[in-house]
């Protein structure tokens, strides 16, 4: 089916000059975006897929993951020097990166962070080529009833690992899928929570959403920080004798660095976890295996190396249920598939089956990318140690501008605007007061998929509960949900049980 | 009846042409355009819109933007149209659906005498489709009899129109299909071809597997046979009188001088002639590439609102489960 030499002519066509030039803009561009807090990795593809408009489809995709990955690594930069995370998702490696950069040695935490970065992407690449294809030729077997069955139990899973508190977790969903069912009923064609405005019809855009959402909201919340506290200090890159890395430390965070890239890889297959949640899981299970727990938060490099490695780990490994099923596993991915859709793929198992040749391109323009990374990051250090210090009045006001920008470009009009703010405010909000976002938004980027295989599913079977003793994936799903369910409210009952009794012992 | 609309319509244009297109001086255009694409960038329509925007600013020496204004099925651009005061500076390109059965099937601000129809570019290729393997083969008189034999075969559909369409086929032949919804060619290929339903609506994602003959076509729904199936027969063939043919069309606001439709028409001509257009379309959109004047798609979509019309009435208002 797919022979060496389309993958052989693959390789050939990312190691082209052209190639390389545009994954390198895209990492290069990526890492800015992600030393620069605040600006992050959703805003930043969402502004540039306009810009590949005029770019073959491959330079688009290969420039938007080298963006993608760029953030990821460049995020560790102003989390280690600034004690500020480029993006949420390096917030865990500000918990040793930054004490370890203000005893002296801002170096050697930047190279472990870069290093932990590389090897987690490139390993967490491997695996997304080595596991795609077959799960991609599963996945091709799978129908509505799968579909919505795996959706089901996504939604659940979700709400239940992204933050804190289960309920919280629900109620951001919920209100994910209220906002996920707006728009024309799929089967009666009638409107639903339109409020008479056309605009609504194919539902609530998404970019409008996401940008007011991710990027907007976040300015607000950065701009009630920066009010707060205006003179956060930069850790400047000094000459100091032991600030470097030497290869006897590194190789004592190297079982580290695999592990956490396991957990990384797991999370990212998941869908809707989010780099966040796996940096924070690796870097709990780091702690919690180490002999010295005690040393982590107070300048570990095997904390930075497990943060860094599982956060750029999950990347790649998003792409799995996104390749292989069509549903993207993060915002990012989300976003890529409208930059797919716009140049004339459709991501899902039937990409592998009708062009198999971009697939193949994909990745080893990732491989590419992960080596320019390494590149970049090694010698650009000194470089992007300064854009740490760009202070936040120049770049709020610009990345609103960008965000703004963004909407009018993609044709979305005053309703745009509006709906974008609506969502700003919103967002605002829902940070506040400590709402998962990742659950909101994945509930609502889910819940029509969900919704139309759920309806396939009850058309199709006459309403028999019966087909699902047919079809066993589904079946083991449907179970799956409900063992996940219960076991979420029993142990969220239990935690709050035994808080009481601690507050009533303390009485 | 629709006779005479359009000769109501001929007169008004002939009066429009002695009236308005005499006090226009003809150096239109003489400041920049927008064509105006009512769907998200990337789309089919999009991809072809930026092609003839280019070829559009060469011919006509003015530049001509693309803008994407997403929504409602091309609606919302139409909507907006139909407000413009800027005599044909600000076009739309889109397909005939929305401006033929959308304001019959939803509530709209605008309808099929709000604008003017500059020209026809592009046929559509949709059809009803099936894959491969199956029963009843890729014949459609085979379907039919294999569905009156097994009650709850399954159709998806993806559009109110095909859907419309299904049901008067349906209601002629004595089918109880079980119509599934699906979103796009993207949601509608792998329930046909994984086989979980068991024919269904395609707009064009079935060109793409004719040489792999993964997707068979089981009805044409274009006024002729299909380019890439000329096996298939088309509705009418099949003896059921519906004109469903979607044809991707240039539209302006029916206020808009006729010496401006003239230029933006010729221009368009030229470019169905420019072979970057041609290669989008034919080979990327895999859609044929033609030249209707005005009158032709006038004409045309006037009879296809009338069937349409006609059509609804017999069912018995809005097809609704």
């Amino acid at each position: 089916m797919i022979g060496f030499d389309a993958i052989l002519g693959s390789f050939a066509a990312a190691f082209h000059y052209e190639s390389i030039a545009v994954i390198l803009g895209g990492v290069l561009l990526g890492y800015i975006v992600g030393v620069i807090p605040g600006l992050n990795r959703a805003v930043a593809i969402a502004i540039a897929i306009p810009l590949t408009f005029y770019m073959s489809a491959y330079a688009a995709i290969a420039f938007l993951i080298g963006l993608s990955k760029g953030t990821a690594a460049g995020s560790a930069v102003s989390a280690i020097l600034l004690n500020t995370p480029g993006e949420p998702s390096s917030a865990a490696t500000c918990l040793d990166g930054y004490p370890m950069a203000s005893s002296g040695k801002p170096r050697k935490a930047l190279k472990v962070g870069l290093l932990a970065s590389v090897i987690g992407d490139l390993l967490a690449t491997l695996l997304l080529i080595a596991v795609a294809i077959p799960f991609a030729s599963v996945a091709l077997k799978f129908g509505p009833y799968e579909l919505a069955a795996i959706l089901v139990f996504a939604l659940v899973f979700i709400a239940g690992m992204a933050g804190g508190s289960f309920l919280k977790g629900l109620a951001a969903g919920g209100m994910g899928i209220v906002l996920g069912t707006v728009g024309l009923d799929p089967e009666t064609g009638a409107m639903r929570l339109t409020f008479g405005y056309a605009e609504l019809m194919e539902g609530v855009p998404i970019l409008p959403l996401v940008i007011g959402t991710l990027a907007l909201a976040e300015m607000f919340v950065q701009l009630d920080e920066y009010r707060r506290n205006k003179g956060a200090s930069v850790i400047k890159l000094g000459h100091q004798a032991d600030d470097d890395l030497s290869y006897r430390e590194f190789k004592t965070t190297l079982p580290t660095i695999f592990r956490s890239t396991g957990v990384g890889a797991f999370v990212g297959a998941l869908p809707g976890l989010g780099p966040s949640v796996g940096a924070f899981m690796a870097y709990g299970l780091a702690k919690r295996g180490d002999k010295d727990p005690e040393s982590f938060g107070k300048g570990n490099p095997k904390g930075i190396a497990a943060a860094e490695s599982a956060d750029n780990a999950v990347i790649p490994a998003s792409y799995i249920p996104l390749f292989g099923l069509g549903i993207p596993g993060s915002v990012s991915a989300a976003l890529l598939v409208g930059a797919f859709m716009i140049h004339g793929i459709q991501v899902g198992p039937l990409m592998l089956r009708d062009h198999p040749e971009m697939l193949f391109t994909l990745f080893s323009g990732m491989i590419v990318a992960s080596l320019l990374m390494l590149a970049v990051g090694w010698y650009g250090l000194r470089i992007f140690a300064k854009v740490t210090s760009v202070p936040p009045h120049i770049v709020i006001p610009v990345v609103i501008f960008l965000c703004l920008a963004g909407i009018q470009v993609q044709g979305y009009g005053t309703f745009g605007l509006i709906t974008v703010f609506v969502f700003a405010l919103f967002g605002y909000f829902l940070k506040k007061f400590d709402y998962s976002f990742v659950t909101f938004l994945v509930a609502f980027i889910v819940t029509p998929m969900l919704e139309m295989n759920l309806r396939q599913s009850i058309i199709l079977s006459g309403g028999e509960i019966g087909i699902l003793l047919e079809r066993p994936i589904a079946l083991v799903f449907v179970i799956a949900t409900l063992l996940m369910a219960l076991h979420l409210g029993w142990s969220g009952w239990r935690h709050r049980a035994r808080r009481r009794a601690t507050t009533n012992h303390a009485d | 009846m629709h006779k005479t609309l359009l000769s109501t319509a001929i007169l008004s244009a002939t009066v429009a042409l002695g009236g308005i297109g005499l006090a226009q001086a003809d150096d239109f255009p003489s400041k920049p355009l927008t064509l105006v694409v009512g769907w998200g960038a990337g789309g089919s329509t999009d991809i072809q819109a930026r092609v003839l925007a280019d070829i559009l600013t060469e011919e006509l020496g003015q530049p001509v933007n693309v803008v994407n204004q997403p929504g409602a099925g091309g609606g919302v651009a139409l909507a907006r149209l139909a407000n413009s005061r800027d005599e044909g500076y600000t076009f739309v390109f889109g397909t005939s659906m929305t401006i033929t059965f959308g304001p019959l099937s939803t509530e709209t601000t605008y309808g099929l005498e709000d604008f003017r129809y500059v020209a026809g570019v592009t046929l559509g290729q949709s059809a009803l489709v099936t894959g491969e393997d199956r029963p009843f083969g890729d014949s459609w008189e085979d379907l039919v009899a294999y569905a009156q034999e097994n009650p709850g075969t399954s159709y998806a559909t993806q559009t109110a129109l095909d859907r419309m369409i299904i049901e008067y086929i349906a209601q002629q032949e004595g089918l109880d299909l079980r119509i599934v919804p699906t979103a796009g060619g993207a949601g509608m290929a792998p329930l046909i071809l994984s086989g979980d339903v068991d024919f269904g609506y395609s707009g064009g994602t079935h060109s793409g597997y004719a040489e792999t003959g993964e997707m068979p076509v089981l009805l044409s729904l274009a006024e002729d046979r299909l380019v890439a199936f000329p096996d298939a027969p088309t509705l009418q063939e099949a003896g059921y009188d519906i004109n469903a043919a979607e044809i991707r069309v240039a539209m302006v606001p029916q206020a808009t001088p006729d010496s401006h439709v003239e230029r933006l028409a010729e221009a368009l001509q030229v470019a169905t002639e420019d072979p970057r257009f041609i290669e989008i379309t034919e080979e990327r959109i895999l859609m044929p590439v033609t030249y209707l004047p005005e009158a032709e798609v006038t004409q045309t979509l006037t009879d296809q609102v009338a069937g349409y019309r006609a059509l609804l009435e017999e069912l018995g208002g809005l097809p609704e489960d």
